[in-house]
């Protein structure tokens, strides 16, 4: 039995499609990233597979049963993408109301107290007010609150924005403890390299649909993850769009852009063609790179809309 | 189980606002005294008195129960009330806890008016019918309570301000705690009596006269608490989805 099975998924927010028909099965014990740009549709997937918003169409199953019931049992843990923590009460209080709630229902030992904040590297904050936490203590601490009940599968939407170099890595060294102790883990990310740092398997969402799926060296075979940039050259003749590792191409009258998924072979090949004249080589925004991935027109405002108005 | 976790951790949250406890006994216990002492049409002498301070005890309880809801409110743009929905603490049981919050907050203006009835006024009752109208007081704003705990779901905290404050003072005047429905035209009256207010304060008033509180009394108490439990559920369910 699969942690996650979606069929046909859909789900509208009015006139926007937020969600388009998504299949996707999610093997026990495996760390998948759902990666996509702004706007994607992964709160809203993430929100289903939760219970707290039913689709449209198709069918969700977590666990082998409803997503309500697998909350209710206490087996999924969850960070909503935006959230604050309470006043009034300490990190100690508050991470203790979470477990003392898990170990009420859990069928197996939940983690004592202690050994949460341990994992979740929030010890030295237990006595601390839980409204007065930087963002990335009060994630560390929200984390903690998702893996309160020891669940099988954790799901985390956008963990790491807005947080910190330094506060992401200690999230991630937390997140990688419970995936090692068997949990399945989803989360949602929009930055490629976090997608192939962590994840067993990439799961690319845009505007509702999965555009692409596998591994990571998969995924960037297919996803250019820099753009080369030139000054357009004086003869049209040289088609630059056919250079190795680039997928798509924007020309201008001033300036050819490359999106790549090997800067280095693209670059040493425009230099063979005699064609580097302000030569700049970026990281591709993954708003373009799933451009090239989907061949589609920029028509990205509706589903950002609709991604607003979930939160 | 899992609920007595729940309350205890809301009830520290409300207990470290100490502010709210006691602007919640400030304003009926300056009226039970004034309305007592000027005598403005609430009866004379003992019964006068006993008819207040149920009245001003309860309208210090809804008072309380409202305002609370404004705290619940308050938590929504945080994402608690979702936080909470992704636990294995069901929605009836979230609603239930909350409500048992907004009762605690209830106690000190009923405790304050009373006390000033039985020490001030000179209200005589037995310790039986002391107690009697104490507990009904307190367990009979539950409905009331879980109607403030869905308003907080559903609005915001400036629209369930507005809310806690129309119900409060409407709902209390309609119900007869200003002033017994008996001086209203015949057909307000009757309004009145399908209120849950006037029915609430009508547990207390009989039990003081002693009286056994009326099944009609009760069943339409009874009818008010499923309907406001079921509002107060749907609203915790929507409050989860967005923020």
């Amino acid at each position: 039995m699969d942690a996650v099975e979606l069929h046909g998924v859909t789900k509208s927010f009015g006139a926007v499609r937020a969600v388009d028909g998504i299949d996707l099965r999610l093997a026990r014990g495996r760390t998948v990233a759902l990666l996509g740009p702004n706007g994607a549709g992964k709160s809203t997937v993430i929100s289903m597979m939760l219970g707290l918003r039913a689709p449209d169409a198709g069918t969700v199953r977590v666990l082998g049963g409803t997503p309500e019931r697998a909350v209710r049992a206490g087996r999924i843990g969850a960070m909503p993408q935006t959230g604050r923590l309470i006043g009034g009460v300490t990190v100690r209080e508050l991470v203790g109301f979470v477990q003392r709630a898990h170990a009420a229902v859990a069928r197996g030992p939940v983690p004592s107290l202690d050994d949460l904040l341990g994992v979740a590297r929030i010890s030295d904050l237990a006595g601390r007010r839980a409204d007065a936490l930087s963002g990335g203590q009060a994630q560390r601490v929200r984390f903690a609150m998702a893996v309160a009940g020891s669940p099988d599968l954790i799901v985390l939407d956008e963990p790491t924005a807005a947080l910190d170099i330094e506060s992401r890595r200690e999230l991630w060294a937390a997140i990688r403890t419970c995936a090692d102790r068997g949990a399945t883990v989803l989360f949602s990310t929009h930055y490629l390299e976090e997608a192939d740092a962590e994840a067993d398997r990439i799961v690319v969402v845009d505007r509702g649909r999965v555009v692409a799926d596998g591994t990571s060296e998969e995924i960037k075979r297919r996803v250019p993850g820099r753009t080369v940039s030139v000054d357009a050259p004086t003869s049209l003749d040289a088609d630059l769009s056919a250079l190795p590792g680039v997928v798509s191409s924007e020309v201008d009258a001033r300036r050819v852009r490359l999106h790549t998924t090997d800067s280095d072979a693209t670059v040493l090949a425009l230099a063979a063609a005699g064609a580097v004249r302000n030569l700049e080589v970026s990281g591709a925004s993954l708003e373009e790179a799933f451009l090239s991935l989907t061949h589609a027109e920029p028509a990205l405002v509706a589903p950002i809309q609709a991604e607003e108005a979930v939160r | 189980m899992i609920l007595f976790h729940y309350v205890r951790l809301e009830m520290l949250r409300l207990l470290r606002d100490p502010g709210y406890l006691i602007m919640t006994l400030v304003s009926p216990l300056t009226m039970y005294l004034v309305f007592t002492n000027l005598d403005l049409g609430t009866g004379k002498g003992a019964d006068g008195a006993v008819y207040s301070m149920v009245g001003m005890a309860g309208f210090g309880a809804i008072g309380a129960v409202m305002t609370n809801g404004v705290s619940i409110a308050e938590d929504k743009p945080l994402g608690w009330i979702r936080q909470l929905r992704l636990l294995p603490l069901g929605p009836s049981q979230a609603v239930i806890g909350r409500a048992v919050c907004a009762m605690v907050a209830a106690l000190p203006p009923i405790v304050a008016v009373c006390a000033a009835g039985g020490l001030v006024d000179g209200v005589a009752l037995s310790p039986g019918r002391w107690v009697a109208v104490f507990l009904l007081l307190w367990l009979g704003i539950a409905p009331l309570a879980v109607l403030g705990v869905g308003f907080g779901y559903l609005l915001t905290a400036q629209k369930a301000q507005m809310a806690a404050l129309v119900f409060y003072m409407g709902l209390s005047m309609l119900g007869g705690l200003w002033f017994p429905i008996g001086k209203m035209p015949s057909w307000l009256a009757d309004v009145a009596r399908i209120t849950p207010v006037n029915r609430y304060g009508e547990l207390s008033w009989n039990v003081a006269g002693g009286h056994a509180p009326t099944l009609v009394g009760v069943g339409v108490l009874s009818a008010w608490a499923v309907a406001f439990t079921v509002f107060s559920v749907v609203g915790y369910r929507r409050a989860a989805q967005a923020l």
